[in-house]
C-alpha cells in the first residue's frame, strides 16, 4: 500500500492513488464543485429524473426479450409434450419458468409435466413444490388443487387427496367449470374406489348423481361406478335415464342388467344383459351375468308361477347338483364324508344323505314342507362347498343367488 | 425653483418602492439558499442516494443478466464450448480492466466501504462505481462465481460518497454518508431493506446510532421502492409456507447448522490459505488470475453449469426440489472451489450470493438426507435450502442478526424463524470458535489495513461504573448538622471529600481542606449547609458506563453512586483512581482472552 500524505489545506488524508485531495475544491475543478449547493441540488434531480427514464426505457427492452424467451422455451416445451419427449419438455418449461419468474401460468404447465412425467419421487416433489408455492398465491386456483391431489393420490396419501379433490371441485376454474367439477369428481371415485375406500366413494358418488346434466355417457359411467359400490338403485335410475335418451346403449344396457341382478330382480336383469350382448357381443361381463341369470329363473323352485310337478322337478335337480358340488369339493379338499367328524362339509352331507332317499320330484311335488327342507339342505351344502372351496359358476352359483333370495345365510 | 405643474404631476406623489415581482421573490430565496439545517439536507441526501442507488442496481442487475445471455446463450445449460472458454474470456477482459483502469474495485467491496468510513473520511471515487458496475457485469456474465450483492453496495456507497462531498457536507456527515450509501445498494440487490439496515449496521457502522439510522433506513426504503418498481416486488425465492412436519426435524436443522459452520470454515480457509499466495505472483500475472480461474470454473461448468455466475435461478431449483440430494452436495463442494477461485484471482464480484448458494446446496442435501431416511419426519427440502442459506451467511460472514432477517425477507416466509435462528446459531458458535478471525477482518489484515472488528466490538465487555465502585469509608454528614459537629465528625473521615445528605434525594460534598478552613469563619452552631455549595453533587448509578463517570466527574474527587430504587440510598462512590484501575483491569481480562 502506498504512503499516506495529509492535506496541506484541511489536514485529512489523502486516499492512496490521489494526486490531490478529494474534499478541498481546487483551481479549474468545474461546475460540480463550483456551484451552489441549491443548483448542484436541481441538477441532481434533473439527473434523477433523466436516469429514471433510461432505466425504465432499458428494463422495458429487456422484459421483452427475457419474454421472447419464455414464450419461445414454453412453445417448445409444447411440443415437445406432443412429441412424446418428456425430459426435453421439462427443461424447456424450467427454462420458460427462469425467464417469466412468476409467471403462474408457466409454472403449471412444468408443474402438470412433472406430474405426468412422475414416475421418480423426485419429480413429484419438484412438481409440489411449484405448487404448493402456487397455491399459497392462488388457495382457490382448481387446477392446482387438481395437480396436488393426483400427486398425493400417487403418494397414497389418502387424506390430503381428498382435500385437494375437494379444494379442486369448490374451486375456481378458468373455464368450462361444471364439466371439470364433475371429472374431478369422477377422479376423485376412482381414486377412493383404488384405495378400497367405498363408503367415501359411495357418498362422492350420491353428490354427483345428484345434479348430474342430461349427458347419456356421463350418466352410465356414474351408473357403473355407483353398481361398484352398491347403491343399485341409484345406478338403476341413471342408466334408466341414459337408455331414455338411446333405448340401445349396450352399457347402459349391460348396467341396468347388472343393476337388476343385484338387486335380485333376474327376469329383468336376463331381459337386459340379453339385449346389451345383443347390442354389442363384446361385453362378456354381461354374457356371464346374462348365463347366470338364466340360470337362476330356470333352476328357481319358488317361483309362483310354477305347477308341483315342475317345482319338485327343480327341487330334486338342485339337490343332486348341490350334492354333486359338495362332493367335489370334498374330494378337492381331502375331506372324507362318509367319516363322522364336524367338518360343515361332513355336517352338510349328513343332512343331505339323511334326506337323499325322499328327494324325488314325486314326492316333492306333493309335498310342499318336504320340498322346502330338501332345498334348505341344497343352500347349506352350496353355502358349505363356497366357504370351503370358493365361489362357484354356473348352476352353482345360481343355486347360491337363490339362497340368497330365500333369505339363507349369505355366501 | 418651481416645478410646472405637469411635470410636478408626472413625478410619483409616494416615492415608496413598487413591490417586487414574483419571479424576483423566488430568485431572491434561491440566492438565500434553502432553508434547511445540515441534519435535514443529510436526510434529503439519504432519499435521493437511496433512489440512485436503487436506479444503479437495477441497471446493474439488467447488465449482468444481459452479457450472461449474450456470452452464453439463452438455454440454461449452455453449450460445453461456451461454458469452457467464455469465463476464461470474461477474465481475460476483468483482469485487464481491474489493473489498467479501476484497481480499486478489486473484491468484493465490503471492506473498501468500512475503510471510506474508518480512514477516508467518507471518500470512495466515483470511478469506482463506474468500474465496480463495468467489471462485474463483465466478470459475472462472463461465469465468474461471484455475486452482484456485495458490488451493489460498494456502488452506493460510491454515489453517496460522491454526492455528500459535492454538496460539501460537514466532515462528519461526509464519513457517514457511504454507510448510508451502502445500505440502499445492498437493499435494492437483495429486495430486502430490513437485512440491508442490519447488515450495514452489524458490520459496517457498528453500532445503533440515532444520527446514522434515520438516513440509512430512509436510503434502504427508497433504493427499494425503485427496484420494486422496476424489477417487481416478489419475494427473491418462492417456496411453500413452511410447517413443522415433527419437533425433532429441529435435530435435522441442528445438524445442518454443524455442517454449516464446517463448511464456513472450510471455505474460509481456503480464502485466507490461497489470496495472499495469489497476491504475492509477480504483477503481470495478476492480468491471467481471473483468466485462469475462468477457465478452471469453466472446466467444472461443463458438468456442472449451477456453479457459473451468481447462480440464483438454480437456487430457486434447488428450492423446488429439482436435484438429488447428492447433486446437491456435490453443488456445495463445487460451489466452495469455484468461487475461492474466483475471489483470490482478483476479480471483482460478490461473496453474498456463493454464500447463499453453497448454504442453500448444503441444506437441500441435507434436507435430502433426512427426507430419504425419515420421510415421517420433515417437511420439503425448499425449507432445508432457505435455511441452509442463512447457516452459511452466520457461519460464513459471521453477521448473525443479519442472516436471520435475510432468510425471512427473501423468502417472505415468517413461519421458518425457529429452525433458521437455531442452524444460523450454531453456524456462527463453530465458525467463531475455529476461527477467531471473521472474513472481512481476515481480509483487511492481508490488504494491510486495520479496520475495526465489528465482530469484537460486538463482544466488548464495556466497564461500568459496578466495576469501580467501592464503598464509602468516610462520614456522612447530615444537611442540619452544625457546624462544629460536622467539623469534628470529618475530622477522622479517611476520603478528601466528605458527602452531606441533602433533602429531596439532593446528595452535596464538601471537601475535608475546604470544611476546615472556612468553618471558622461561622458560627458553631450554624447549620452545616450554609458551608455547602449550592448546586448538589453529581450522581451515578451503578449501571452508568464509566465513560459517564468522566463527563460528571469535574473538579470532584468521587461522586456518589446512589440505587435507582432509592435515590437516598448510598451504594458506594467512585472516584479517578477508580475508573483508572477498572480499565486497567478490563485490559487485563482483553489480554488475558
Amino acid at each position: 500500500m502506498e504512503t499516506e500524505r495529509n492535506c496541506s489545506q484541511c489536514g485529512r488524508k489523502i486516499p492512496w492513488g490521489q494526486d490531490t485531495c478529494p474534499f478541498c475544491p481546487g483551481k479549474g475543478e468545474g461546475f460540480l464543485w463550483t456551484a451552489r449547493r441549491e443548483s448542484f441540488l436541481l441538477l441532481v434531480i434533473v439527473f434523477l429524473i433523466v436516469l429514471f427514464v433510461i432505466t425504465g426505457f432499458t428494463v422495458g427492452i429487456y422484459h421483452n426479450v427475457e419474454k421472447g424467451f419464455a414464450v419461445q422455451w414454453y412453445a417448445r416445451g409444447e411440443d415437445d409434450v406432443r412429441a412424446g419427449r418428456v425430459e426435453a419438455a421439462l427443461a424447456d418449461f424450467r427454462t420458460a419458468v427462469s425467464y417469466a419468474d412468476g409467471n403462474e401460468q408457466y409454472e403449471l404447465r412444468l408443474a402438470e409435466a412433472l406430474t405426468a412425467a412422475g414416475n421418480s419421487p423426485g419429480a413429484r416433489g419438484e412438481a409440489r413444490t411449484y405448487l404448493l408455492a402456487l397455491l399459497d398465491r392462488q388457495p382457490g386456483n382448481a387446477t392446482v388443487n387438481l395437480e396436488l391431489a393426483r400427486l398425493a393420490a400417487a403418494d397414497h396419501s389418502i387424506a390430503d387427496a381428498v382435500r385437494y379433490y375437494h379444494q379442486a371441485i369448490y374451486g375456481e376454474w378458468d373455464f368450462n367449470a361444471v364439466a371439470r367439477r364433475k371429472n374431478a369428481r369422477l377422479e376423485l371415485v376412482e381414486y377412493l374406489l383404488a384405495e378400497g375406500q367405498k363408503d367415501s366413494a359411495r357418498a362422492e358418488l350420491i353428490a354427483l348423481a345428484a345434479d348430474l346434466p342430461t349427458d347419456p355417457a356421463l350418466q352410465t359411467r356414474v351408473g357403473m361406478l355407483l353398481l361398484q359400490v352398491g347403491g343399485y338403485d341409484d345406478a338403476l335410475k341413471l342408466f334408466d335415464e341414459a337408455l331414455a335418451h338411446d333405448p340401445h346403449a349396450a352399457p347402459a344396457l349391460a348396467g341396468a342388467g347388472e343393476s337388476y341382478f343385484h338387486k335380485g330382480d333376474y327376469e329383468q336383469a336376463e331381459r337386459y344383459l340379453a339385449k346389451a350382448v345383443q347390442q354389442d357381443p363384446r361385453l362378456t361381463q354381461a354374457k356371464v351375468l346374462s348365463g347366470t341369470a338364466r340360470d337362476v329363473l330356470e333352476l328357481d323352485p319358488f317361483n309362483r308361477r310354477l305347477g308341483n310337478m315342475e317345482r319338485g322337478r327343480r327341487a330334486a335337480m338342485d339337490f343332486r347338483a348341490a350334492l354333486a358340488r359338495l362332493q367335489s369339493c370334498a374330494a378337492t379338499r381331502g375331506i372324507d364324508l362318509k367319516a363322522q367328524g364336524s367338518d360343515p362339509l361332513q355336517t352338510a352331507n349328513q343332512q343331505a344323505l339323511d334326506l337323499q332317499p325322499r328327494a324325488q320330484q314325486l314326492n316333492l311335488g306333493r309335498d310342499a314342507e318336504l320340498l322346502s327342507h330338501v332345498m334348505d339342505a341344497a343352500f347349506a351344502m352350496e353355502q358349505a362347498s363356497a366357504k370351503a372351496c370358493g365361489e362357484p359358476e354356473g348352476q352353482d352359483l345360481a343355486l347360491l343367488l337363490i339362497s340368497r333370495e330365500q333369505g339363507g345365510a349369505h355366501p | 425653483m418651481s416645478v410646472p405643474p405637469a411635470a410636478h404631476s408626472a413625478l410619483p406623489r409616494n416615492p415608496s418602492p413598487a413591490p417586487p415581482a414574483a419571479e424576483e421573490v423566488l430568485l431572491a430565496k434561491w440566492r438565500k439558499g434553502l432553508p434547511l439545517k445540515e441534519t435535514q439536507l443529510f436526510l434529503l441526501l439519504a432519499v435521493i442516494i437511496g433512489l440512485f442507488s436503487g436506479l444503479s442496481v437495477v441497471l446493474f442487475r439488467i447488465a449482468i443478466d444481459w452479457t450472461k445471455l449474450l456470452a452464453f446463450g439463452s438455454a440454461l445449460s449452455p453449450l460445453w464450448t461456451r461454458a469452457l472458454l467464455v469465463p476464461a474470456v470474461g477474465g481475460l477482459v476483468v483482469g485487464y480492466l481491474v489493473i489498467r483502469f479501476f484497481p480499486r474495485v478489486r473484491g468484493s467491496g465490503v471492506n473498501q466501504t468500512k475503510a471510506a468510513l474508518y480512514i477516508y473520511d467518507g471518500y470512495i471515487p466515483f470511478n469506482t462505481v463506474v468500474g465496480k458496475f463495468i467489471t462485474c457485469a463483465v466478470g459475472i456474465g462472463t461465469g465468474q462465481s461471484l455475486g452482484p450483492e456485495d458490488p451493489s453496495l460498494q456502488m452506493g456507497a460510491g454515489i453517496a460518497s460522491a454526492l455528500g462531498r459535492r454538496l460539501r457536507l460537514s466532515r462528519e456527515k461526509v464519513r457517514l454518508i457511504a454507510p448510508v450509501g451502502a445500505a440502499a445498494g445492498l437493499a435494492a440487490a437483495f429486495n430486502a431493506p430490513i437485512s440491508a439496515v442490519i447488515f450495514v449496521i452489524e458490520e459496517v457502522i457498528g453500532q445503533w446510532t440515532a444520527g446514522s439510522l434515520g438516513a440509512v433506513v430512509l436510503a434502504a426504503v427508497s433504493s427499494v421502492i425503485v427496484s420494486r418498481w422496476f424489477l417487481g416486488d416478489q419475494v427473491m425465492f418462492g417456496i411453500p409456507v413452511y410447517h413443522l412436519v415433527h419437533p425433532a426435524e429441529l435435530l435435522a436443522y441442528a445438524a445442518l447448522g454443524v455442517i454449516g459452520g464446517v463448511s464456513s470454515l472450510a471455505f474460509m480457509r481456503l480464502i485466507a490459505f490461497a489470496r495472499p499466495r495469489l497476491k504475492a505472483l509477480p504483477r503481470r500475472t495478476q492480468y491471467l488470475q481471473p483468466a485462469t480461474a475462468g477457465l478452471l470454473i469453466g472446466v467444472i461448468g461443463i458438468g456442472f453449469p449451477q456453479v457459473m455466475g451468481a447462480g440464483y435461478g438454480y437456487i430457486d431449483q434447488a428450492m423446488h426440489d429439482q436435484f438429488t440430494w447428492q447433486i446437491l452436495a456435490v453443488l456445495a463442494a463445487l460451489k466452495i472451489i469455484s468461487t475461492s477461485l474466483s475471489f483470490v484471482s482478483g476479480a471483482p464480484g460478490g461473496m453474498f450470493a456463493p454464500t447463499l448458494f453453497i448454504g442453500a446446496m448444503l441444506g437441500g442435501a441435507v434436507g435430502g438426507i433426512e427426507h430419504h431416511f425419515f420421510p415421517w419426519l420433515t417437511g420439503g427440502v425448499g425449507a432445508y435450502a432457505l435455511v441452509g442459506m442463512g447457516t452459511l451467511f452466520a457461519g460464513f460472514l459471521r453477521v448473525p442478526l443479519t442472516s436471520v432477517f435475510m432468510v425471512l425477507e427473501v423468502s417472505g416466509n415468517y413461519s421458518i424463524i425457529l429452525p433458521v435462528i437455531i442452524s444460523n446459531t450454531i453456524a456462527y458458535l463453530i465458525s467463531r470458535q475455529y476461527q477467531r478471525t471473521s472474513l472481512f477482518d481476515l481480509l483487511s489484515v492481508q490488504d494491510g489495513i486495520d479496520l475495526p472488528s465489528m465482530e469484537e466490538r460486538r463482544e466488548e465487555a464495556t466497564p461500568h461504573v459496578e466495576d469501580a465502585m467501592r464503598p464509602y469509608r468516610g462520614t456522612l454528614l447530615g444537611f442540619e448538622d452544625p457546624v462544629q459537629v460536622a467539623l469534628t465528625k470529618a475530622e477522622g473521615s479517611p476520603e478528601a471529600l466528605v458527602l452531606v445528605k441533602g433533602t429531596r434525594h439532593k446528595w452535596f460534598g464538601i471537601k475535608k481542606d475546604d470544611l476546615q478552613r472556612q468553618a471558622p469563619q461561622l458560627r458553631q452552631t450554624d447549620p452545616l449547609h450554609d458551608l455547602l455549595p449550592q448546586t448538589p453533587l453529581p450522581y451515578l448509578h451503578p449501571d452508568h458506563s464509566l465513560d459517564e463517570v468522566l463527563r460528571r466527574m469535574g473538579e470532584w474527587p468521587l461522586l456518589p453512586v446512589l440505587s435507582r430504587a432509592d435515590l437516598d440510598k448510598l451504594e458506594g462512590v467512585v472516584g479517578l483512581a477508580d475508573v483508572l484501575a477498572a480499565y486497567r483491569a478490563a485490559g487485563d481480562s482483553i489480554g488475558e482472552g
